[in-house]
């Protein structure tokens, strides 16, 4: 199979930068593992605001639907439950299907595959009724199924605090959020409070000594400043936060660099989104972790390069487009509580700059003023 | 399988769906993956781990952490969470090394 442009990932970084080039003209092929596209807005139904200016404020779900419809009349083609396996030495991209390898030939690759769950390690958490908190997310809004009764959410970011307050609509009663450090890792005033107000028992230096149970978890041990306690639990949800996915890249030999802020181990960039191997691109969550508005101007990003890398948009006005995406994430970011994120993706892409001898960038100094 | 009201979506309303898992037949709803249709049923665990024989469910619902692996239709190997359930599937649970240079297994 042959295509200009071929995309990793049918989520949203994935799809807008699909509409972007497609828009130019590209012909493009997005290939996806699962078997719908829309990745983790699928299962979204908090309503995102900060997002770019040509997105109203909508609920994850919706916004999914409205990417998917902006494709309809474009050259996009989309191949559902086929996964990047592996690279030929000709650079052909190796997707299997799970029963056929199918080598794809592209001019320009973007790699949108997201983040990744952490994991957490005690004993017992292999056993069934233990999951990521995203899992019991998808299970309820993707699912319709409730999964557990009594519950216990380990770690306490503002995504598993968000999640903790729908399982209350959802009859999942929440015996307890534990935190090992000594203060909650979210920092979203309104849903601390309202979880408060809520009664959720919050343990902080507290661990999951283990989970026992025949065939799925049924008690959990606890301990809170040194003492135990055991509990009737059939739930145990697990946010630790995410990180980047990074296989595709490492397949293809990309450089990587380690920035805590942006989820630990990313790929390097440049200020075109072009990864250290030459024709990918990259962009999304995989380009470190950060809000709804970073990830699609980021794939927005990554497509007005490939246009212009493929002839499809002059240096000029990809200069000018890129400016002007940058400064709509700068400002996104910087306002969205994520100015750390932001300074670490810079911080990375200078220092990507200075070591692979790529020109600086004016956009290296974006200034608040201007948001 | 319970009704499940949804705080945004309200009821669901799909279809119901046929499918067996180990044997056994139950109802699944359309659009459900094999994953979350067992545990609308009440099964958590899916199988067992290949060497130490330890239950196994659905772990991150996201085709990342292979915790979930099933049969399908006699493929070894599939995982239930990236999978949508169909009328008259048969789900086994894998409960050992799965045979996956068998004829069925593909290439
Ligand atoms: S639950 Fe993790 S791969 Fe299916």
């Amino acid at each position: 199979m042959e295509t200009d442009l071929l995309i990793i990932g049918g989520g949203p970084a994935g799809l807008n930068a699909a509409y972007e080039a497609a828009s130019h003209g590209i012909e493009t092929l997005v290939i996806e593992e699962s078997f719908s596209m829309g990745g983790q807005l699928r299962q979204q139904t908090q309503v995102l605001d900060k997002l770019p200016k040509q997105f109203e404020k909508q609920r994850g779900t919706t916004l999914a639907r409205t990417l998917i419809e902006k494709l309809s009349t474009l050259n996009v083609k989309v191949l559902l439950k086929h996964t990047m396996i592996g690279t030929y030495q000709d650079g052909r991209i190796g997707v299997s299907n799970g029963v056929k390898t199918i080598p794809i030939t592209a001019k320009r690759i973007i790699v949108t595959t997201g983040a990744a769950e952490e994991a957490s390690v005690f004993p017992g958490w292999t056993l069934p009724g233990v999951m990521t908190i995203g899992a019991a997310q998808i299970l309820m809004n993707r699912e319709y199924v409730q999964p557990g009764k009594n519950a216990l959410v380990l770690g306490s970011n503002t995504f598993s605090l968000e999640i903790v307050k729908q399982f209350k609509e959802m009859g999942v009663t929440v015996r307890g959020i534990i935190e090992s450090n000594s203060e909650l890792i979210s920092k979203h005033e309104k849903i601390i409070k309202s979880i408060k107000k809520d009664g959720i028992p919050l343990y902080l230096n507290s661990y999951i000594e283990n989970a026992t149970g025949v065939g799925e978890v049924q008690k959990v041990t606890l301990n809170h400043n040194g003492i135990t306690e055991e509990m009737n639990i059939d739930l145990v949800c697990i946010g630790k936060g995410v990180a980047p996915i990074l296989e595709p890249f490492e397949i293809m030999n990309c450089s990587f660099t380690y920035q805590i802020r942006l989820g630990g181990w990313v790929p390097q960039y440049s200020i075109s989104m072009e990864t250290s191997s030459p024709s990918a691109y990259i962009a999304g969550n995989a380009a470190g972790i950060t809000s709804m508005g970073g990830i699609l101007l980021t794939g927005q990003l990554a497509a007005v390069s490939v246009a212009e890398s493929l002839g499809f948009l002059n240096e000029k006005l990809a200069t000018e487009k890129r400016a002007s995406l940058w400064k709509e994430l700068h400002c996104i970011e910087t306002t969205a509580d994520l100015r750390e994120v932001f300074n670490a993706r810079m911080a990375l892409i200078k220092d990507y700059h200075e070591e692979a001898n790529l020109l600086p960038s004016s956009l290296f100094d974006l200034s608040l003023e201007e948001c | 399988m319970d009704p499940f009201i949804h705080p945004i979506f309200g009821k669901s309303i799909k279809k119901e769906v046929p499918f067996y898992f180990n044997g056994e037949l139950l109802k699944a709803r359309e659009g459900q993956t094999v994953a979350a249709a067992l545990m609308a049923n009440g099964i958590k665990k899916l199988g067992v781990s290949r060497k130490l024989q330890q239950s196994r469910g659905l772990f991150c619902a996201n085709g990342r952490c292979c915790s979930c692996f099933v049969s399908v239709n006699e493929l070894d190997h599939v995982l239930s969470c990236m999978t949508l359930v169909e009328k008259g599937m048969k789900v086994d649970s894998n409960n050992g090394d799965p045979n996956v240079r068998g004829e069925k297994n593909g290439d």
